[in-house]
């Protein structure tokens, strides 16, 4: 009888080794251990006709048989299942490189980014942001800066008119004195915002450019003040090894003035093209607000002092990022507005 | 202006190099740009603040270099020989415009011989930038670069009459100057006549038969001064600007004059020869108020240590006054001191100015660093935050940030605003005629911004701006209102990056979709949308508003916040599109930013989260498109039905197989209630109650 079982193992080893496919496990298991008409089955069934202890005997060899068999073939099927599976994974493959789904991002205007930095730091500081009107009236635009009556800046060469008595403002310290009229000291006051000078647009000129304007009026303000303070500003915007100097200067709106330079951002200061080899760069013009500018808004200067600065925001932004003519900066191609962040 | 370094020496002998020299004055305030190795010598280029004329000359930088070197000055000599002949014997002046020339001098040379300049004078005048004519004319400009005061010299046998007159021009009067221009003067122009005719303009040029010539024997020199204002008006007038305008429109120093004279007398005797009549005539109507302006000003210590942050040393402050030129008097206590300025420091006349003096030549480097105390936390301006919202809300959607310039061409402008002419403000001097009047719209701009860069080939293009419009008359002084808007342009395609999705194109709906999200960036409660194109630019309709025709008629809305009007968005109109030559859609979208941030927001508050379900019926509905979504879900809000939380719009169909004129329109009604779970026969009967109101209301049927 083992006979008839070794020759039932191998015929199995047979189909086993014959199937190619999931179908043919399923198949192989109908025709080996299916219940109605499996090969092993019809065995079982054929137990009944054999003397007790041989059925007992064969029944055991059978059912290990049949154990065998169906652990093979559980096997085959994992193993068609893994590779079904790996198959299906492998069709739903995709290309990672193509590029993700997205808006293009837009872009702040490079003016825009400089004028946040720089309201940040100020704030930062205890500073108030101001701001005021483009059209202005004489009064504000000059004659309560100190800027006397002959000064070339008055003439219709220089400054944009819109009658007699109104012209687009050629400065942001006029904020200085909305400012100093609408409130007491103390107060500190940062004013961004556009200005307008009759350039005839070049590479380094545009008629309409921004300004930030910076005031400071307390008691016992000193020019020490003004320098600590472009100081700790210089070095929070261009990084904390930053050098300033001041040389005198002359603005009419202050007394004693100063021109501001810091050291390049680029080299710092051994001398680049950034700075044209100076290693310095200029900032603007500062100094201790004119008596005379705050006896006009009816701030005894006797009592109260303060300081006032300004710096161009189109000549650092053609500076930080390298510009080379400036006028791209308000022709608002989006080649050009996608490149600053 | 130049300053040869071998020049300087001769009157102050620096202990420094050209270059440190260089670095000393910039650091003092006379900024040098250059320093330039000519020949044996150096030339500096400096750039001057408009203060400092006294600077414009050899002179004037010598007597800084002695200040801040703490050594001598040595002045140009001058050696005139006696001469029996008075100048006053042979000529006269007379000055009839006192008010525009406080001060005229006159010297005669007789037995003058005209030739070229010796080397040394050519090369020095060339080293400076100066082309040399002849003896006599280059000694005048040598002089003027020595000493800072312009001089003309007359052919003195030219001068009819033998005489000099000041005066205006006379209506119609013309001249031709040594350039051989022949120039138109008005009265407001003050020229330096003889006894017939106008042979200078005073201060600026000279005339042309009255120059020197080969022939000249004898010479008329012209030492004076002259009213910067008038310099500067007459200069700008006739286009005319010379070394001599330059100076005197910023201010020459009248007690110079003679000095100058003196010196340019001692050289020509010396290069060209002859001999200086004795005794200049000199004519100074304004020598009183000149006098009367030399007031003490006084310094105090404690004021230049509240100023500067430094202390001082009175001496010290006296002997740096003292080496400037002024005339120090002690004070009572040892700790101020008063100083009358030297005429030729116009820019010296109060308290700060001197501190401002003694600080520079001390050394700007010895101020100290301090920070001024706290006074309280800084702010952003009001709005701020929202702009910024804002700003972050339309890049990460895509759009580019633009800034344009306040003026604008006033046709393009008009195509975008309503503004009536007589309310817009226009520059009288304009560089760009084309670009002459403030604009009253953002839109004009960012429409030009949108052909640059179709024109440079960029076909998907978003951008926006937040700027100022200028409109009106009305505030103080005549000043316009100063408008803050924001406006949006976005054309192309939807999803640029989309590779799946790259034919699809922007359309209306994607920029009010833009503009609605903004409500959300802001926190404001939802915008409104009401059409203005074709169906309501009646103006039975609209009183006093003009229908926006810069867009789309059959796409534009009015954009309402609170039920007021706040903005408009559409499409561009095709007409103007074409205009660019853009022939795809262009969305564009104004807002009054003003409107936007200073209306009152909804506080957040919780609700609590629903207990029990929601039941959601999606139902379209056969309507003619002439009804607006709009009105069909209002009327069914209006129903007021208890448990329908929501109803919106889901799909819009329009097959072929629809009546015409008719599309179907697919809605979502969302039901629930706080306290049980709605029945289905509660919900149908509420979606019957909106199909019956539907049908009656717009004729809508149920598909």
């Amino acid at each position: 009888m083992s006979e008839r079982i070794d020759q039932l193992r191998a015929e199995f080893e047979r189909d086993l080794a014959a199937v190619e496919a999931e179908a043919g496990a399923t198949a192989l298991r109908d025709r080996w251990v299916g219940r109605k008409s499996g090969v092993l089955t019809a065995e079982m069934k054929r137990l009944g006709g054999l003397a007790p202890e041989e059925r007992r005997q064969v029944g055991q060899l059978l059912n290990e048989l049949k154990t065998g068999i169906e652990a093979a073939i559980d096997r085959l099927s994992g193993e068609f299942a893994v590779r079904r599976e790996a198959a299906q994974l492998a069709a739903e493959r995709i290309d990672v490189t193509l590029p993700g789904r997205r808006e293009v991002a837009g872009h702040l205007h490079p003016i825009t980014l400089l004028r946040q930095r720089i309201e940040d730091i100020f704030v930062s500081m205890g500073y108030q942001i101001e701001d005021g009107p483009e059209i202005e009236t004489e009064f504000y635009n000059f004659d309560a800066l100190n800027i006397p009556a002959n000064h070339p800046a008055r003439s219709r060469q220089d400054t944009f008119y819109l009658s007699e008595r109104l012209a687009l403002r050629s400065q942001t310290s006029t904020v200085q004195i909305h400012a100093m009229q609408r409130r007491e000291p103390p107060l500190r006051v940062i004013a961004p915002g556009r200005v307008f000078r009759r350039d005839t647009p070049d590479a380094t000129h545009n008629p309409m450019f921004y300004q930030v304007e910076g005031l400071l009026v307390d008691r016992g303000i000193t020019l020490g003040d003004l320098k600590g303070t472009i100081e700790e500003f210089v070095r929070r915007m261009f990084g904390p090894q930053t050098q300033i100097r001041f040389r005198p200067s002359y603005f009419p709106f202050v007394e004693p003035g100063a021109e501001i330079d810091y050291s390049c951002f680029k080299c710092g200061g051994s001398g680049c093209r950034v700075c044209k080899g100076s290693g310095w760069i200029e900032m603007g013009g500062s100094g201790m607000v004119h008596p005379n500018v705050l006896r006009g808004v009816g701030i005894d200067p006797e009592i109260f002092s303060g300081f006032a600065f300004g710096l161009g925001l189109d000549r650092l932004c053609a500076l930080m990022y390298g510009l080379d003519d400036i006028r791209l900066l308000y022709e608002n191609d989006i080649r050009f507005l996608a490149q600053f962040r | 202006m130049k300053i040869s370094y071998n020049w300087l020496r001769e009157m102050v002998e620096t202990r420094l190099t050209p270059r440190d020299l260089a670095t000393r004055l910039t650091m003092a305030g006379l900024a040098v740009d250059a320093v330039e190795a000519v020949g044996d010598d150096h030339v500096l280029e400096f750039d001057l603040t408009s203060n400092r004329p006294d600077c414009l000359s050899h002179l004037g930088v010598a007597r800084e270099v002695a200040a801040l070197e703490g050594i001598g000055l040595v002045r140009p000599s001058t050696n005139l020989a006696a001469v029996a002949t008075k100048t006053i014997e042979l000529t006269a002046v007379e000055v009839l415009s006192p008010e525009l020339c406080p001060r005229y001098t006159a010297r005669l040379i007789r037995g003058v011989r005209i030739g070229p300049s010796p080397e040394w004078l050519v090369r020095r005048l060339e080293a400076l930038g100066q082309r040399s004519v002849n003896n006599v004319a280059d000694i005048t400009n040598y002089v003027m670069l020595e000493t800072g005061q312009p001089l003309h010299a007359f052919d003195f046998h030219q001068l009819r009459g033998r005489r000099i007159v000041v005066r205006r021009a006379h209506v119609g009067e013309q001249m031709t100057t040594l350039d051989g221009e022949l120039r138109d003067l008005t009265p407001e122009m003050l020229v330096i006549a003889d006894a017939e005719r106008a042979v200078a303009i005073g201060g600026i040029k000279g005339g042309e038969d009255s120059g020197i010539s080969a022939e000249t024997v004898d010479v008329l020199l012209e030492a004076a001064s002259f009213v910067p204002g008038q310099i500067r008006q007459t200069s700008r007038a006739l286009g005319l600007a010379t070394e001599a305008s330059y100076r005197f429109e910023r201010g020459v120093d009248p007690l110079g004059v003679l000095d100058a004279a003196d010196r340019a007398c001692t050289l020509i005797v010396a290069i060209a020869g002859g001999e200086v009549l004795d005794v200049a005539i000199d004519v100074f109507p304004g020598e009183a108020a000149l006098r009367a302006a030399e007031n003490p000003i006084p310094f105090r210590a404690e004021r230049y240590r509240a100023l500067t942050g430094l202390s001082v040393d009175i001496g010290e402050a006296s002997r740096i006054l003292g080496m400037l030129g002024c005339r120090v008097l002690p004070g009572a206590d040892g700790e101020s001191l008063s100083a009358v300025a030297p005429t030729w420091r116009i820019d010296i006349r109060i308290e700060e100015d001197l501190i401002e003096e003694v600080a520079r030549i001390a050394g700007y480097d010895l101020l100290q660093t301090t920070l001024p105390g706290s006074a309280g936390a800084g702010a952003y301006l009001a709005g701020e935050e929202d702009r910024r919202a804002i700003r972050r809300l339309l890049t990460n959607a895509g759009y580019h940030e633009a800034v344009s310039f306040s003026f604008v061409n006033v046709g393009l402008d008009a195509l975008f605003s309503t503004v009536d002419e007589s309310q817009r403000m226009l520059l009288l001097d304009p560089i760009d005629e084309t670009q002459s009047h403030m604009r009253t719209t953002l839109l004009g701009g960012l429409f030009r911004a949108l052909e640059h860069n179709f024109n440079h080939g960029s076909r998907n293009v978003r951008l926006f701006e937040i700027g100022k419009c200028f409109i009106g008359h009305e505030g103080e002084d005549g000043r316009p209102r100063e408008v803050e808007r924001l406006a949006i342009a976005a054309t192309g395609a939807r999803h640029e990056l989309d590779w799946q999705n790259s034919s699809a194109r922007l359309d209306f709906f994607d920029l009010k979709g833009v503009v609605e999200s903004l409500n959300e960036a802001l926190g404001l409660p939802p915008f409104g949308f009401r059409s203005i194109g074709v169906d309501s630019h009646h103006p039975a309709l609209y009183p006093g508003r003009l229908y926006p025709g810069w867009l789309h008629p059959g796409r534009a809305a009015e954009i309402l916040l609170g039920g007021r009007p706040v903005g408009q968005l559409g499409q561009l109109h095709p007409h103007i599109a074409g205009q660019g030559r853009m022939k795809q859609a262009v969305l564009l979208a104004e807002i009054d930013l003003a409107a936007l941030l200073n209306s009152t927001r909804p506080e957040s508050r919780y609700h609590p989260l629903p207990k029990f379900p929601a039941v959601v019926r999606d139902q379209a509905f056969l309507i003619e498109t002439s009804v607006s979504c709009d009105s069909i879900i209002s009327a069914v809000r209006d129903l007021n039905l208890p448990n329908l939380v929501d109803v919106r719009l889901f799909d819009i169909y329009a097959g072929r197989e629809l009546p015409a004129g008719s599309h179907s329109l697919a809605l979502t009604f969302i039901y629930r209630a706080d306290d049980r779970t709605l029945t289905d026969e509660e919900v149908s009967a509420a979606q019957e109650r909106i199909v019956a109101c539907l049908r009656n209301a717009f004729n809508a049927e149920l598909r």
